[in-house]
């Protein structure tokens, strides 16, 4: 009998907890309003609304900062009326609920960080025949009927790989670190990559490892590729924390610092001033954060009936031996991504302002 | 609903006295026989009722399709674990299993649609028959053997679908997203795989997995050959997991080696919400599409509610515990 009772307060419990859950949505499902619910006046203040497929990482952080700033300025404005974040955490299949659940709550402008580049396809064009201005921005579906804004990956891999080929002058063995398998980003940038040290017959693919682009895992596969081959003249690296975590294994076993490529990655740009002097050279880019920014003022330039590109391509920023110190901020945690604001007539100009 | 009380459990030694609540009366037994599905039941109700709240269109057929299309992959993910673990097993590899048949899929669709599922299904099926073997023959722990298999598949759907990719005839994706001639398409796959999952329950190999499960010497001693029966579990098992590979494809329209990976988990966590015990030969198969259907409307629920996106998770966690904890103090009762 007490089985039972226990089993009754469980249930009772449960169940409240559904219907509070309930109880909280409906206020704020409340407050946010859905207007007149008349879509035909261009100037009405927009619903916004951002699905993403990893908010916790601090790149996505910082991003979700700037834009959230921008939001801020364009409610001042009167041009947004509410701004929601949906994260998916990984989950790919979650996302398509996410934009559908947004397309059935009649959002005006969907932004999307697309956690695959042919799965949400299908949603993503649904929105847009449903009349909502979605516009895609740092990891990019393959739809062409949506706003795409981000930077040439494939750009990204033949630069450094350009740099390092020149940097070698044209001969010696290198790692190649690359990120997560299957993963078009990583594909991309190591395809650029590849094209570009074809130019390049003396140079040795010692190794190709694939790491997730975090700095644990990847201190961890460095470590055994360069214990095979410590006789390395560079390392071609398609992310920051892979930088960082090769560099830092170099500096550790107080080995030849080698050339090794990189991005904005607070905790390489750090380690990259330190050594410096000690002969370590770098190229490094970044996938600018700013990227959300201009994705949020082409939509709404958009919405509002202006005419926007549908690919807009961000030029990758350069980060060299000589402009480091403007990159580096020795004062902030490693795991940030510092970035110099894009000035807004340069965003303008990109989304054909 | 006409259940025999078989269908609980097979296995007589573990089978509840009939009689518990003395007098309790025939609906009350059935209630009791059916504690699952019943209080499964009741939350889907209260949960679509809440729902309908937000989205008034919820009970019109679009939404029926759109929701169902959404589903589907997850209530068959979902049937595919829950035949291991009725079986005592559990399979770790189902994520990357149910992202090779979406690869696999995707890869030859073009060349014809038919082809592209026998294909997809034989490898989710041979998948499933290799975990079987290792796990009956080798006599290794499931857990230990698909874990190992999650990573061997992952690598092979790697070698089949570099990168996302692949496509399938939009006509298909149209149909499967949008309904086909206003029928629900996936809403008629759930219907068809319980009623094929029903068909193999009343046979002998449907009999001899709750038995495996519930007590795999005991099964033995009277005659059953288990590890046929355990090979024969996760080969069925490749069945349902190919069938949410082949759906995610169509929904998609692609490939993504990558995109299985949360299936593994979320199969797990609609199975044990749906009383399928981790020990194996307890559970029913409609409870398991009950829970996720459950979890699924659970998490776009919490999007319409527009609760911060950290705070969604909480929520999903918290409501997953609370309704596990319900199972547990259940089935502690029934076992003493």
């Amino acid at each position: 009998m007490i089985g039972r009772f226990t089993r009754a307060v469980v249930t009772v419990t449960a169940l409240g907890t559904l219907a509070a859950t309930a109880a909280c949505g409906v206020d704020s499902g409340d407050s946010s309003g859905d207007g007149d619910g008349t879509s035909g006046a261009k100037s009405k203040a927009l619903k916004v609304g951002w699905s993403t497929i990893y908010l916790t990482p601090s790149w996505m952080q910082q991003t979700d900062k700037m834009i959230k700033d921008d939001v801020a300025k364009l409610k001042g404005e009167g041009k947004i009326a509410d701004y929601k974040v949906f994260n998916a955490n990984g989950d790919t299949s979650q996302q398509i609920a996410q934009i559908r659940a947004m397309i059935q709550q009649k959002y005006d402008v969907i932004l999307v960080d697309a956690g695959s580049s042919t799965a949400l396809n299908p949603v993503v064009e649904q929105a847009a025949n449903a009349g909502i201005t979605v516009v895609n921005f740092d990891s990019l579906v393959t739809s062409e009927k949506v706003v795409r804004v981000g930077t040439d990956q494939k750009e990204w891999g033949r630069m450094m790989g350009q740099w390092l080929g020149d940097k070698l002058g044209g001969k010696g063995k290198i790692i190649a670190f690359n990120g997560p398998a299957g993963v078009a980003v990583s594909e991309e940038r190591w395809q650029g990559a590849e094209e570009a040290l074809k130019k390049y017959p003396g140079i040795k693919i010692a190794a190709n490892v694939h790491s997730e682009y975090n700095l644990a895992p990847a201190a961890q596969a460095f470590a055994s590729a360069y214990s095979a081959n410590p006789d390395i003249d560079g390392v071609f690296s398609q992310g920051g924390a892979l930088s960082a975590a090769a560099l830092q294994t170099l500096v550790k076993q107080k080995k030849k610092l080698v050339p090794i490529t990189g991005e904005n990655y607070n905790g390489f740009l750090k380690l990259w001033q330190q050594h410096g002097k000690d002969g370590f050279s770098s190229l490094s880019t970044a996938q600018p954060n700013y990227l959300g920014v201009i994705a949020l003022r082409a939509a709404v330039a958009k919405a509002g009936g202006a005419s926007v590109p549908n690919q807009i391509m961000v030029p990758l920023p350069k980060i060299t031996d000589e402009n480091l110190t403007q990159y580096v901020k020795p004062d902030q945690p490693d795991d940030s991504y510092p970035i110099q604001e894009l000035p807004q007539p340069e965003i303008d100009k990109l989304i054909g302002k | 609903m006409t259940d025999q009380p078989v269908t609980e459990r097979s296995v007589p030694a573990r089978r509840a006295a009939p009689g518990g609540g003395a007098g309790a009366g025939r609906f009350g037994g059935f209630l009791r026989r059916n504690l699952d599905v019943t209080g499964l039941c009741a939350l889907l109700v209260i949960l679509l009722a809440v729902y309908s709240q937000y989205d008034s269109e919820l009970f019109t057929p679009s939404s029926i399709t759109i929701l169902s299309a959404q589903f589907l992959p997850l209530i068959l993910a979902a049937m595919g674990q829950s035949t291991v673990m009725l079986a005592g097993g559990i399979d770790l590899s189902l994520g990357a299993v149910l992202a090779l048949a979406m690869a696999v899929f995707a890869v030859r669709a073009e060349d014809g649609v038919a082809v592209a599922a026998v294909l997809a299904l034989a490898a989710a099926v041979s998948t499933g028959v290799a975990n079987g073997v290792l796990v009956a023959y080798a006599g290794l722990p499931p857990i230990i053997v698909t874990l190992a298999a999650s990573f061997l598949w992952g690598g092979v759907t790697l070698v089949v679908l570099p990168q996302p990719g692949g496509s399938v005839p939009s006509g298909l994706v149209d149909a499967y997203n949008n309904g086909w001639n206003g029928l629900a398409l996936p809403f008629v796959v759930v219907g068809v795989v319980l009623l094929l999952w029903k068909t193999v329950r009343t046979t002998r190999f449907g009999l001899s997995l709750y038995a495996v499960g519930g007590n795999e010497h005991g099964a033995y001693a009277s005659g059953i050959g288990t590890r046929t029966v355990k090979i024969g579990a996760y080969g069925l098992a490749g069945v349902f997991v190919g069938l949410a590979g082949i759906g995610l494809a169509i929904q998609t329209g692609s490939g993504d080696a990558t995109i299985g990976t949360p299936y593994t988990l979320n199969s797990i966590a609609a199975s044990v919400l749906a009383g399928v015990s981790f020990f194996g030969g307890v559970g029913q198969m409609r409870a398991t599409v009950l829970a996720a259907l459950l979890i699924g409307l659970l998490t776009n629920l919490l999007l319409f509610t527009g609760l911060s996106p950290f705070y969604q998770l909480i929520m999903q966690g918290a409501v997953l515990i609370v309704a596990i904890a319900v199972k547990t103090f259940a089935t502690r009762e029934r076992t003493d």
